[in-house]
């Protein structure tokens, strides 16, 4: 199965090279980027697949220097992850077969190029075994996404880019740091070492925590979350997809794997499973209640993927708890509805990103206040955005609600066993759990009505058009997979449960009986599927009933909305900031902690600035003109909630004001030239390495 | 055997809803001093309804069709679901309480979506103010169900209303505070005055509701009554078991129809009379309401941890 990884790796180095050379010739650029991406997915897909039934492979080759042996280990959890990228990425580049159209002119083979190298290297992320390479491919990616997010040039694209720039390059300190943590105790930067080493319970929970936050800026939870909602929706909306279905799991994947794997011999500690379980239940809520702010369709969207980082460490969380505690029932249920949420994540986000780039493409703007009855115009892609925005919200029986009933029973599980201090941790993630469930299905009403229901609000969304059939195609495979990861949970859930079984060296946990999940501790059991046929059913013979009704007494069209003796008219409708504004009148708080955040940011960083920045150094710059409204519903309102850039939270500004300064400091020593950038991150390569070989 | 148990409960449900939400008018009626109409007006409402032509707006889509059948749909699988007659479950795949809350959120989903859809403002302020409703209540509704899952040892309804029923279910207190908290948080589920916003006066007048005629709208009226009768039920199964059959003898499952339609009555009787005993607010001071209730359901977890 590494075999067919590993092909596939070469067949996207080649596409990638190919399509850069015949970057001139768009078409065929474009198509030879496409088609072999497509084929390296497929083998990636069918490769990552086979490892979930096999014992793991490790393969070793000698490097150069000690601790540069290329070491490569594909166990099943890292077969789930390149399953999962594998299938994203082939219905991205089926996507992208006609949304690259419209890139001819920005460059489409760079396009080429950076995509197939950005999946080559998540690729490598999960399978390298070495601490150096892994932070390699890991800064390899970081860097190969960053190109695709700043691919548009606008001044919003490059600003969010910047910004993914450096919290990635945070994040990368501080898993370097736990690594170089492990390394000085073991002495080698072989993962194997880490494997085998009893550290010590300081060395371990330092490594954990570093690790930890350092993935988790990488995943995008709170407090690290603000560079995704401005990163992600600036590239290509299939690169969202790839990103934020993608490339944010690559963050769980690194904190599952450092906790259970590589510090697996030392044992973990409860206050891990606390640390992660409240971290998981704050990014759910605010992830979530800043989606709800939102009124660009794909910052709404990337926002949710916050939320959905915030419900799969709530899963790992509950998995570390009861790994810690000597509970291992629990730990495979949290761990396998973790793992499940992970891959139901994946599919309707990547689903969802997709929609929003078809509304992109057929009208040319984001902003859901000029959208409006988009169903009629695009029926295949309403239909499939409704479908990712129920199974996003958890309804049964599609699949992020199975994910979401095993994070419940996981929560409530562990609560039983639980000592007082435990009970109210659980409790609390139980709460933020449900209220983010409650507020998701308001979020995603909001998403999906304003956008595709009532009327169209501009020109641009009454000439909308259908998308071509490749961009129908990827959404309807991701469609499929939503259903199917729901209908077949009696399927699926015993693969990922002995997937955590792998990751726990325990029997995988029973959860199937027949076609009905169960699950143990709590005594409970669920059936999608059979829900599934009880709810066609019932609602197939009320929907009989009453169109038979209707046939007897007729049915009339009344082209007026009755807008209770008024005329009614486009302004009428309900805008996503009609929805935000009624959220904020009970969620005050929850955005003001925004705003008060901010403000104690903002003054930090002026005070930084000050410290950094010569007086009266910077001409104040020209205030940018806006853009010319679309329609007269587009504008900023004080009644709703403003969107992100305007609250860029306080971690990132400051850390982002302070580099920026710093950036028009060492401004005269460098142009802006990006082979100047090359020598940086050669220089830091050198960097590095040079520090590894003094710690040794 | 218990399938069919769950189907006759469904219908049963669905045939009484009508009924308990005339007798809740009658008795609006009695305490303002009038005569009222009788309390089976409400079917002869659905039955002209169903008989009248329907209109469609023109700007809206499908959506709009699919709500119907889709809200009632929901709220009969529920009812077919809950322990009624039964203390344990007679379906009991349906019966996991995280089940029970996420299929809730499915109907609340269609009816936001086909307000939004009609392109009133009227009809999508009402949608969404229902949404929000359920945002409010959720957490208390959720921690209450928490702590019952903890104190029976399971997430089923049926498990919980047995060990309610045998008096095993511990810590006590924390039980009865949480049925305390429970109860309120039903109470605005049903949608109830001071809460009642689906149905706000004058111009929001049937608020989400305004676009639909015909037989989708008995359908969505019925859906509301059948609605606030699954809410009541499920306070009813999980805090009041008693009297409900332990076995599916035909005489024990006849004595338990006869308590659980009691049961109901009872609630609906109290609802009505606090209803009409309190004023409307604004919208806006929900929340001081629904904090009030997740402070109770609060104090039961407390209840919980210290094991009284």
């Amino acid at each position: 199965m590494l075999e067919l990884i590993l092909l596939s790796l070469g067949f996207s180095c080649v596409a990638g090279v190919l399509s850069l050379v015949t970057s001139k010739a768009h078409a065929a650029s474009k198509t030879i980027a496409c088609v072999g991406g497509m084929g390296a997915a497929a083998l990636s897909f069918i490769g990552g697949l086979g490892a979930l039934f096999q014992a793991a492979t490790y393969v070793s080759w000698a490097g150069p220097m000690p601790f540069t042996n290329f070491t490569l280990l594909l166990n099943p959890l890292a077969g789930l992850l390149i399953a999962v990228i594998a299938a994203l990425a082939f219905v991205a580049w089926l996507y992208g077969l006609s949304y690259f159209d419209e890139y001819y002119e920005t460059g489409i083979g760079v396009i080429g190029f950076f995509m197939n190298l950005f999946i080559a290297s998540m690729n490598l992320v999960i399978l390298a075994d070495n601490a150096f390479w892994f932070l390699v491919f890991f800064e390899l990616m970081s860097l190969t996404s960053y190109v695709l997010v700043i691919i548009d040039q606008t001044e919003k694209s490059l600003k969010g880019g910047f910004l993914y720039l450096i919290m990635a390059h945070i994040g990368f300190l501080m898993i370097a740091l736990s690594f170089f943590a492990m390394a000085s105790a073991t002495g080698s930067l072989e993962f194997e070492a880490f494997r085998t080493h009893a550290f010590a319970p300081g060395i371990a929970t330092l490594a954990f925590v570093l690790a930890f936050f350092g993935f988790g800026a990488k995943a995008g939870m709170v407090p690290f979350h603000s560079w995704l909602p401005q990163a992600h929706p600036a590239a290509p909306s299939n690169v969202s997809a790839l990103m934020s279905g993608g490339m944010i799991k690559i963050g769980i994947f690194g904190i599952c794997k450092v906790c259970f794997d590589l510090l697996g011999a030392a044992g973990g500690e409860i206050g891990w499973g606390v640390l992660v379980i409240i971290i998981g239940a704050v990014s759910s809520v605010l992830g979530v209640v800043y989606a709800l702010g939102e009124h660009d369709l794909k910052s709404l969207l990337a926002y949710h993927s916050v939320e959905n980082i915030g419900i799969i460490l709530l899963g790992v969380g509950v998995g570390i708890y009861g790994w810690a505690a000597g509970l291992p029932w629990l730990a495979a249920i949290g761990l396998l509805a973790g793992l499940y949420h992970l891959v139901n994540h994946a599919m309707f986000k990547g689903l969802l990103f997709l929609g929003a780039g078809s509304v992109l493409h057929a009208t040319g703007t984001r902003n859901m206040e000029v959208l409006g009855g988009l169903a009629k115009a695009m029926p295949v892609t309403a239909v499939c955005f409704l479908i990712g925005s129920l199974a996003i919200s958890a309804i049964p029986p599609l699949n992020g609600f199975v994910s979401e009933w095993f994070t419940y029973q996981g929560l409530i599980g562990a609560a039983m066993d639980g000592d007082i201090f435990m009970r109210i941790v659980f409790a609390f993630a139980v709460v933020a759990l449900a209220i983010t469930g409650a507020l998701a299905v308001t979020c995603f009403v909001k998403a999906f009505g304003v956008t595709f229901l009532a009327r169209p609000r501009s020109e641009a969304a009454e000439r909308a058009h259908e998308v071509p059939a490749p961009m129908k195609a990827a959404m309807v495979i991701l469609t499929v997979a939503c259903i199917a990861l729901g209908l077949g949970a009696a399927w699926v859930a015993p693969v990922v449960s002995s997937i955590a079984g792998s990751m726990l060296a325990t029997a995988a946990l029973p959860v199937v009986e027949g076609v009905t999940l169960v699950s143990l501790d709590t005594v409970s059991v669920v059936s999608p599927l059979i829900m599934a046929v009880l709810m066609a059913v019932v609602i197939a013979l009320c929907a009989l009933a009453r169109n038979a009704a209707n046939q007897k007494a007729g049915v009339k069209s009344d082209p007026d909305t009755w807008a209770c003796g008024y005329q009614a008219d486009l302004s009428m409708e309900t805008l996503a900031s009609t929805v935000g504004a009624n959220v904020k009148t009970f969620m005050g708080p929850l955005y003001a902690i925004r705003s008060g955040v901010n403000r104690a940011g903002e003054a930090l960083s002026r005070l930084l600035g000050r410290a950094l920045e010569p007086e009266g150094e910077k001409a104040p710059a020209a205030p940018a003109k806006p853009d010319a409204p679309i329609s007269r519903y587009d504008r900023d309102r004080t009644v709703g909630i403003a969107p992100a850039e305007q609250h860029a939270p306080a971690l990132s500004n400051s850390v982002l004001s302070v580099v920026s300064d710093l950036g028009a400091w060492f401004g005269r020593m460098e142009g802006g030239d990006f082979r100047t950038y090359i020598v940086y991150i050669v220089g830091a390569l050198v960097f590095f390495l040079a520090l590894i070989i003094l710690v040794r | 055997m218990t399938i069919i148990i769950a189907i006759l409960q469904a219908i049963l449900l669905v045939a009484i809803a009508p009924l308990l939400s005339g007798i809740t008018r009658k008795i609006r009626a009695k305490m303002h001093a009038r005569t009222g109409t009788s309390i089976f007006q409400d079917y002869y409402d659905l039955a002209k309804l169903w008989k009248r032509c329907e209109v469609k707006e023109g700007g809206s889509s499908i959506v709009s069709r699919l709500a119907p059948p889709i809200f009632l749909g929901s709220f009969i699988l529920l009812a077919a679901g809950l322990p009624l007659v039964m203390q344990a479950c007679p379906v009991p795949i349906l019966g996991d309480i995280i089940t029970v809350l996420y299929l809730m959120a499915l109907p609340r989903f269609m009816f936001a979506l086909a307000a939004i859809d009609s392109a009133g403002s009227y009809t999508a302020i009402g949608g969404v103010r229902e949404l929000l409703v359920g945002v409010l209540v959720e957490p208390s509704l959720i921690l209450v169900l928490f702590v019952m899952a903890v104190a029976a040892g399971s997430t089923n309804v049926g498990v919980m209303a047995l060990s309610v029923a045998n008096l095993s279910a511990y810590p006590f207190v924390a039980v009865v505070v949480a049925g305390v908290a429970c109860a309120m948080a039903c109470y605005i589920e049903m949608g109830k005055l001071p809460f009642d916003l689906a149905e706000a006066e004058q111009e929001i007048q049937e608020g989400p509701l305004a676009a639909y005629s015909g037989p989708s709208l008995a359908m969505m009226k019925l859906g509301v009554s059948l609605k606030q009768l699954v809410v009541a039920s499920l306070f009813v199964a999980i805090f009041v078991p008693f009297g409900a059959a332990a076995t599916a003898a035909p005489l024990e499952l006849l004595i338990g129809l006869a308590v659980y339609l009691g049961k109901v009555l009872v609630v609906f009787l109290i609802a009505s009379v606090i209803e009409n005993a309190v004023m409307r607010v604004r919208y806006k001071f929900l929340g001081r309401y629904t904090w009030f209730v997740v402070g109770i359901a609060s104090l039961s977890l407390v209840f919980l941890v210290i094991g009284i």
